[in-house]
């Protein structure tokens, strides 16, 4: 047997407990389920483990995948967001969806599974199959308050978008592996640095537009916003995070890989959608009055500066794009979670957050920190991630890009600041009713608290993991040649 | 850099040109039978005459067992291929076949469990 | 480059794929949708198979198995959507569900 599946294990914990926890489903009684979503809990806290505990490195499945340090940091952000999501959603579940408890924990899990593997796919059948793991069984979890007609709005926006954003970026890959008539991404990269072919340019134009649409870049923004305010809210918190995370890996892996051969290419076209987004993003939130609207857009907005350290194709770009997911998931995932401790299932209207400093100090205090962190004021991490970001761009030539993100960051605050207001300088209703979030909320906004807070106070060896990481990505990296620079 | 651009751009323009044009082309030369006699106007019954109208409404039950057939006809997409290269691949071959069919059944149980079949 | 007999094959799927695209943005019943998107997915099937009969080999055909499975669970999922539409909105029309805005 060839097939190496050591640097897998993380992910065979998955796939085991995935397994398990769908058959156990069919074998327990109803009425008994809560026990599923501890196995699913217990199963990511396994796989976070074991990327920490055990030697994943080296190539799998003939070389379709490697688990290099970027994989890995990778599914690290996938684990936790998934782990986050579960504590958040084990309340909510175990009481408005007592009986659908199984499918969700197994959907949970195996979207996971797809973005876990995405990290490290070398190959591009890997890669497309991947996505598609990671993506289905987030149309379905949208769509899990059934009877919400909102709920089933916002999921088929997210699957109609989502859908002919993997039919294009199908189409993409379709003409990369045939033009260069292998599927290894090293082997693609080597034919398009030797050859020019305006069909591969194409194929890597429909590719990261395909890639756009999960993402959530300017164009293709319309479902987030709809999709947030729909679902339930745990579940946004995962979806927020984890499947652009898990887009950028991708697009890592697929374009910086042998020396940016793709990125070259595509560079005018990435720096115009990160323009485009951070712009638009930023401007669309203005006006918003629901919060999880509000935060979507500024959602939209911070993957602007995403594409922004990607078209550095730098190693310093990598490194602190890295450093700032990490940064965006403990941040947004915990201003999540603080919208579904406050609000429930009673929508999201900003109304529902004012007095909230006299509801819930605990909650209050929290969120503040969250949306500090996402204006990016110093102390906090977003700040550092922000500035990151904006020195990896200045470093690699776009200099009108990292003023425009800056100017941007300054309008920002106001948006987020409205929240702030509402929370802390408005009466709260009358009569004061303080609001108990459940434990497992707590818990997980206490854990994205401790890492914004712990982050932004020592972010020194973070920083320096996003960097170690960075220099042994798999992909080669060299330094763009300057012609094609901005 | 730019001179690369063109031939896709010229390509993409072709291609969004071709449907664009078939679609006006028909809209403007008013493309439509000569004889209008009401057999014209029949559903295709393959010989015989029609009968009933044809939108009649499905239960939505039904969709969902053609859900399911849909996703196993699929799969057995894969067992073709499979077939044909038995011969040479050996016996992990039959391991990796009995693997996946494994899990399609769970996936069968699963979907008897919770009833997807029952046509009540 | 790319040889003449599968340019044909190329420019057929990409016209295919932009009628698919026309398709999806035009039509307003859910399930002329989906059978759009089935289209695109089809063209994309044209171009691996033809690619793996000009330059790819098997693992072209292996892909094009791959894609058509993947197409197939995402088509059931969207199916599955738009039976929940049915119930909540007691309509298959994609203008029902536009209510949030902004």
């Amino acid at each position: 047997m060839n097939i190496l599946l050591g640097p897998l294990a993380a992910d065979l914990v998955l796939v085991i407990g995935m397994g398990s926890v769908l058959v156990t489903d069919l074998i327990l009684p109803p009425g008994d389920k809560r026990l599923l979503g501890w196995g699913a809990l217990y199963t990511l806290l396994a796989a976070l483990l074991a990327t920490f505990a055990m030697e994943l490195t080296g190539p799998a499945i003939f070389g379709a995948y490697v688990g290099d340090p970027v994989a890995l940091m990778f599914k690290r952000v996938f684990l936790a967001a998934g782990v986050l999501a579960a504590l958040g959603s084990l309340t909510q579940l175990a009481e408005r969806f007592e009986r659908r408890q199984g499918e969700y924990w197994v959907l949970l899990l195996s979207s996971v599974l797809g973005m876990s593997l995405l990290a490290g796919a070398r190959d591009l059948v890997l890669l497309v199959v991947c996505f598609e793991l990671m993506g289905v069984p987030l149309y379905v979890l949208a769509a899990w308050a059934r009877d919400d007609r909102l709920a089933i709005e916002g999921a088929l926006k997210l699957f109609l978008l989502g859908a002919v954003s993997s039919v294009t970026l199908l189409f993409g890959i379709s003409l990369l592996t045939g033009i260069c008539g292998s599927t290894m991404i090293s082997e693609v990269a080597l034919y398009s640095r030797e050859h020019t072919n305006p069909a591969l340019l194409l194929g890597a134009a429909l590719t990261l537009g395909g890639m756009g649409f999960k993402l959530g870049v300017f164009p293709f923004h319309m479902w987030v916003p709809d999709t947030y305010q729909g679902s339930t809210t745990p579940f946004v918190a995962f979806l927020s995070v984890a499947p652009k995370a898990a887009a950028i890996a991708a697009l890592v892996r697929l374009l910086i890989a042998g020396g940016n051969a793709l990125l070259v290419g595509v560079v005018p076209m990435l720096i115009t959608l990160a323009a485009a987004t951070l712009v638009m993003g930023n401007l669309l939130a203005l006006h918003q009055t629901q919060v999880k609207r509000l935060l979507a857009y500024s959602g939209v907005g911070h993957m602007g500066l995403l594409l922004m350290a990607l078209a550095t194709g730098t190693e310093l770009g990598l490194s602190m794009l890295l450093f700032y997911l990490v940064a965006y998931l403990f941040t947004n995932a915990g201003a999540f979670l603080v919208v579904h401790a406050v609000t429930g299932d009673e929508g999201d209207d900003l109304a529902l957050f004012e007095g909230l400093y006299a509801r819930s100090g605990w909650l209050a205090m929290a969120m503040l920190l969250f949306l500090l962190s996402l204006a990016g004021i110093p102390f906090v991490v977003g700040f550092w991630a922000k500035l990151y970001i904006f020195l990896a761009a200045w470093a690699g030539g776009l200099q009108w890009l990292v003023l425009l993100g800056a100017l941007l960051s300054v309008l920002a605050l106001y948006y987020y600041l409205r929240v702030v207001i509402s929370m802390f300088m408005r009466p709260p209703p009358t009569p004061i009713e303080p609001i108990v979030p459940d434990w497992g909320t707590n818990t997980a906004i206490a854990l994205c608290l401790l890492f914004v807070v712990g982050m932004g106070l020592v972010p020194g060896p973070f920083v320096e993991a996003a960097s170690n990481a960075a220099q042994g990505f798999d992909g080669a990296i060299v330094a763009m040649p300057r012609s094609t620079a901005p | 850099m730019a001179d690369e651009w063109i031939p896709a751009a010229i390509y993409l323009v072709l291609c969004l040109a071709a449907p664009l044009g078939l679609l006006f082309g028909a809209f403007a030369v008013r493309v439509r039978a000569r004889d209008q006699s009401p057999a014209k106007f029949d559903t295709y019954e393959c010989g015989e005459e029609p009968d009933g109208v044809a939108w009649v409404r499905f239960h939505p039950r039904y969709y969902i067992v053609a859900l399911l057939f849909v996703l196993f006809d699929v799969e057995a997409a894969f067992l073709f291929p499979w077939a044909v290269s038995l011969r040479d691949a050996g016996l992990i071959a039959i391991v990796d076949m009995a693997i996946f069919l494994g899990i399609l059944l769970v996936g069968w149980a699963y979907a008897v469990r919770k009833g997807a079949i029952e046509w009540q | 480059m790319i040889a003449g007999d599968l340019r044909v094959f190329l420019t057929v799927s990409a016209v295919m794929f932009c009628i698919g695209v026309y398709g999806i943005l035009s039509r307003r019943n859910a399930i002329g949708v989906l059978l759009c998107l089935e289209l695109m997915a089809n063209a994309v099937n044209l171009n691996l198979v033809a690619f793996a009969r000009f330059s790819t080999g098997t693992m072209g055909q292996v892909f094009t198995l791959f894609a058509i499975a993947l197409t197939v669970a995402e088509v059931v999922v969207g199916m599955a959507l738009v039976i929940l539409l049915q119930r909540t909105h007691r309509d298959i029309r994609l203008d029902v569900a536009e209510e949030m805005r902004g």
